[in-house]
């Protein structure tokens, strides 16, 4: 369970080869990160609702890769 | 009359009907010695700890290296080491508690600070409790605890769906000894609890809370949770660093009494954590075995899958620990540039491994060397 005062960012993951946006990479302070899918039950996806509700941007690179 | 002795003579088939044994003549307490899970939490023993068995600098909110669905819940209230201890109450059965041992200390908590212990639990394992109907259930917790420090400490018990909130005290009296409590809170004739996989029914030990937690009147019985309810007359476990705190044989049953701790086998006990955590790893140090290989980048990436045994709760998150090393028809490579989870299912799960030019060739195979305890995949589904 990722702990929201950890978050450094959040960046969205495409799928490989398909291309396709299915979750995120969370990067922490002092831990390696997490990929958390795109699931109201999962508690990290929880936290990373919480942490953009404090006003905080999740980072879109694109696909392609 | 009341019998004093039995007969000395077998019942003859048939001979004992309600006449002779009324209905409600023999109480749920004499019943439930064998009933297998009546223990509502899981891993009540302490046995499993998938992710390690001690972690040092522990200071915010974490499941971590310690006892699997035991989660550390605090807000600047010291620092802590967390482990799974063999000290445990003599002659019980119990192998194993957990520890808590305050490193750091901080003998003064701000209002809003607060360390405890907790165990999450799934609602969809709670209908039994009748919560909002007339005949909510009564529920006993039972547990052996020992700390150097004495006084009155809370156990505050939340039901999220319906924002509900009971607390009870209890004492340890002797420092340094184990002592076994027990303690019975009332059906929630108001509460509920939905029929989900979500969370159900969160029980936490406090052991420190400043005031906007301590500052109210004890719920002592259910009403709708504010702060200032959960942990009056908490002392503060935190205020010096020679302060410890063990606990095992948690136990929480339907009903007013408490009975014996269920032992489980150690492998069932561990198939219910690994609906929440799953490590994945080989204790061997050769070219392991990991999964099958679903997609190959002779440039940049390649793709295995994992299958979890049992399905997870939902979709969990991925991360790894150490340094994994990947093989598959070739020398084993380190120093990918990104290890990552892909279409994450409460079923199967794959890794992607990312490096250009990492040199290895196609298979149908990848081995991956997870051969130590700090080097394993790690898929959480916890609550």
């Amino acid at each position: 369970m990722i702990n929201l005062n950890k978050i450094i960012s959040v960046t969205k993951n495409y799928s490989v080869p398909e291309n396709i946006f299915d979750s995120y990479i969370v990067e922490l302070e002092n831990e390696n990160p997490v990929h958390v899918p795109l699931n109201e039950a999962n508690s990290d996806y929880q936290e990373i609702l919480e942490w953009v509700a404090l006003g905080n941007t999740i980072t879109d690179n694109g696909g392609g890769e | 009359m009341a019998l004093t002795t039995l007969p000395t003579a077998a019942f003859a088939t048939g001979s004992v009907g309600t006449s002779q044994l009324a209905d409600g003549a023999v109480t749920t307490e004499k019943l439930v010695a064998d009933v297998n899970f009546r223990n509502l939490i899981i891993n009540g023993d302490m046995t499993v700890s998938q992710r390690g068995t001690t972690q040092t600098g522990v200071t915010s909110t974490a499941y971590g290296e310690w006892c699997d669905r035991w989660n550390f819940d605090a807000s600047s209230a010291g620092t802590w080491t967390l482990s799974q201890s063999s000290t445990v109450p003599t002659g019980q059965g119990f192998g194993y508690s957990l520890k808590y041992d305050c490193t750091t200390a901080d003998a003064s908590l701000g209002a809003s600070d607060y360390v405890a212990l907790r165990t999450l639990l799934e609602a969809q394992n709670l209908q039994q409790l009748k919560y909002g109907t007339s005949n909510a259930e009564s529920l006993t917790l039972s547990f052996w605890v020992r700390s150097n420090k004495t006084g009155t400490y809370i156990v505050w018990f939340y039901a999220d769906d319906g924002n509900r909130t009971i607390s009870k005290a209890y004492t340890i009296n002797s420092a340094d000894t184990w002592e076994k409590k027990t303690i019975t809170i009332d059906g929630d004739t108001a509460g509920t609890i939905n029929n989900d996989n979500g969370i159900g029914f969160r029980v936490n030990f406090f052991l420190g809370a400043g005031s906007n937690y301590t500052s109210g009147t004890l719920a002592s019985s259910w009403q709708t949770d504010s702060n200032s309810i959960r942990a009056a007359g908490q002392v503060n476990l935190a205020d010096n660093t020679a302060n410890e705190w063990y606990i095992t044989g948690v136990q929480l049953e339907v009903g007013t009494s408490a009975s014996d701790f269920e032992f489980l086998p150690y492998d069932v006990n561990l198939q219910r954590c690994k609906r929440y955590f799953q490590r994945i790893w080989m204790n061997r140090s050769d070219n392991n075995f990991w999964g099958p290989q679903r997609y190959f980048d002779a440039n940049n990436v390649i793709l295995g899958e994992t299958w979890f045994s049992p399905e997870m709760r939902t979709q969990p998150s991925f991360s790894y620990t150490g340094t994994p090393i990947i093989k598959n028809n070739g020398g084993g490579v380190t120093g990918w540039t990104g290890i990552t989870g892909g279409q994450l299912s409460n079923t199967r799960a794959e890794v992607q491994f990312i490096k250009t030019g990492h040199g290895l060739t196609n298979s149908n195979t990848l081995a991956a060397n997870l051969s130590d305890s700090s080097t394993f995949f790690k898929y959480d589904a916890e609550l």
